[in-house]
């Protein structure tokens, strides 16, 4: 552990102040919520032009679509992770980069999701991520492949060929596509798990393990949750084996569960996951759609990463922090225009903002 | 041939300094890398927070200080001085040792300053003060140094 503080305050000193600085331009939570006052797009963005967003959202025209303008925003947060990488050096460059391969996999998940719907490469262009390591060329190789197995076989491993072997792809329905996105999503971050497992020690490891295994563990529930829904027989074969709080007694009791209600009321009753889904029955009952379970798992990444800021600041947990709070205030400004280009109401937009 | 107390008072003259550039070498080291990476966010706060760098750079001025003094005694010292000898040397290791634990604090603490006051620069105030804490741990051995030489 002293090794490895000392590390941090010789080679990391640079970098972990870096993030320190930038940190501080990260809208706070009234911010966000006024956001959700205004009346078109072009407020939000004009609010925005003096923050870190501002260079690349002043580029666009008048007239841009929502889902440019959320572009511009996920490729302001890729410039952003991309200056603290040039300045890491040694296990923070390379835990970076293990960081941004997680988009690799949100990037391969929508790319199946929109081949299976027979949606043209234009379209998926637009929504791909400016934060993983895969290029274009890369991805557009991938899209050019016909047959789902073969496309599965070149982006992934056998372990994911494995978790999707028994599932009917084709032209699946938004539930059935959500439910594969989380199940590419969790085999990301199932990397991202056991690169954090092997390669940190110390205090990085202790610090950083609680984000990356409760990603795990709700994307997991997401994937039973999902399962339940649409009836699924076997929803066993489609989890991550990783398991951080959710004891195999727990799982059991999930997946035996009758129907979602009672699976929600199960995992309600979880020492460490009931904190985290209070309330989530109620949600469900009320909106009949799983999407709240992701507002939560935001939600409480964000509050493990403002944790991680108050306390002792020489390890890989903050950087590991900052990039989830980064990429969460990207994911609320982009709820933040989508509600507004809808139409919604404040209140209508604000339980979509991960805070 | 060169007597047994000058050779303790030298090697007291040598702990003084070196060891004092060293810790001011870790303060510098370990706060610089912090202060460049706030700066580069917040380029107004690096006038500020340099106040780091320049109390490790002391710690090496309060090293040289001893060391010198101890080097004008040295000049008059004989092969019956032992005592004068042993105080000169025991003022180096004093010396020495402070600077390296007031060096390291410094550095630590000087890179946590300069990483707050990059999120929140109302703490500078604040934050500086386990900074001048730390000084003051080179300042004691400082005094105490001069006590024994002079």
């Amino acid at each position: 552990m002293l090794r490895d503080t000392i590390v941090h305050l010789l080679r990391d000193n640079f970098t972990e102040a870096k993030v320190r600085g930038k940190k501080r331009f990260l809208l706070e939570r009234q911010q966000l919520q006024s956001l959700t006052e205004f009346k078109s797009q072009a407020e939000v963005i004009g609010f925005l032009a003096d923050s870190p967003y501002g260079p690349e959202l002043s580029k666009l025209p008048d007239s841009v679509s929502p889902a440019e303008a959320e572009r511009t925003i996920g490729e302001s947060l890729a410039r952003t992770v991309e200056n603290i990488e040039a300045s890491a050096k040694g296990k923070v460059r390379q835990f970076i980069i293990e960081y941004r391969r997680r988009y690799d996999a949100r990037d391969l998940a929508r790319l199946l999701v929109f081949k299976l719907q027979g949606r043209p490469w234009e379209d998926y262009a637009t929504t791909r991520s400016s934060l993983g390591t895969l290029s274009e060329k890369q991805l557009r190789k991938l899209y050019n492949i016909e047959n789902p197995r073969d496309l599965i076989e070149e982006m992934a491993d056998q372990t994911l060929e494995g978790r999707l072997e028994n599932m009917q792809l084709e032209s699946p329905s938004p539930d059935k596509a959500a439910l594969i996105r989380d199940i590419i999503v969790g085999w990301g971050d199932e990397r991202f798990y056991a690169y954090a497992s092997n390669e940190l020690t110390g205090r990085d490891r202790t610090i950083c393990i609680p984000i990356i295994g409760s990603a795990i563990d709700l994307g997991n529930i997401s994937i039973i949750l999902r399962g339940k829904l649409m009836g699924l027989a076997d929803i066993r074969s489609h989890l991550v084996p990783v398991y951080w709080k959710l004891d195999a007694k727990t799982l059991e009791s999930l997946l035996t569960a009758e129907d979602i209600q009672q699976t929600l009321d199960r995992i309600g009753a979880h020492r460490y996951y009931r904190r985290i889904l209070s309330g989530s029955r109620q949600k469900y009952d009320e909106t009949k759609s799983l999407a709240f379970m992701e507002v939560l798992a935001r939600e409480h990444f964000a509050k493990l990463s403002h944790e991680i800021f108050l306390g002792i600041p020489y390890n890989i947990g903050v950087i590991l922090a900052f990039l989830v709070l980064k990429d969460n205030e990207a994911r609320n400004l982009s709820a933040v225009i989508s509600g507004i280009d809808a139409g919604l109401l404040p209140e209508q937009i604000r339980p979509l903002l991960a805070t | 041939m060169v007597s047994e107390p000058i050779i303790y008072a030298s090697v007291g003259v040598g702990l003084s300094v070196f060891l004092s550039v060293i810790g001011a070498s870790i303060g510098i080291s370990i706060s610089a890398p912090a202060i460049a990476g706030a700066g580069t966010e917040r380029p107004e706060i690096v006038s500020k927070s340099l106040i780091a760098t320049i109390l490790a750079e002391a710690i090496a001025i309060y090293g040289l200080v001893v060391g010198l003094l101890s080097i004008f005694r040295l000049t008059s010292l004989t092969a019956a001085d032992t005592d004068i000898a042993f105080r000169i040397f025991a003022s180096g290791l004093i010396m020495g040792i402070a600077a390296i634990a007031a060096g390291v604090a410094i550095g630590t603490s000087g890179s946590a300053l300069a990483s707050a006051t990059a999120e929140k620069p109302e703490l500078f105030s604040r934050a500086v003060v386990p900074l001048i804490l730390a000084e003051a741990l080179a300042i004691y051995a400082f005094v105490a140094a001069l006590l024994l030489v002079i």
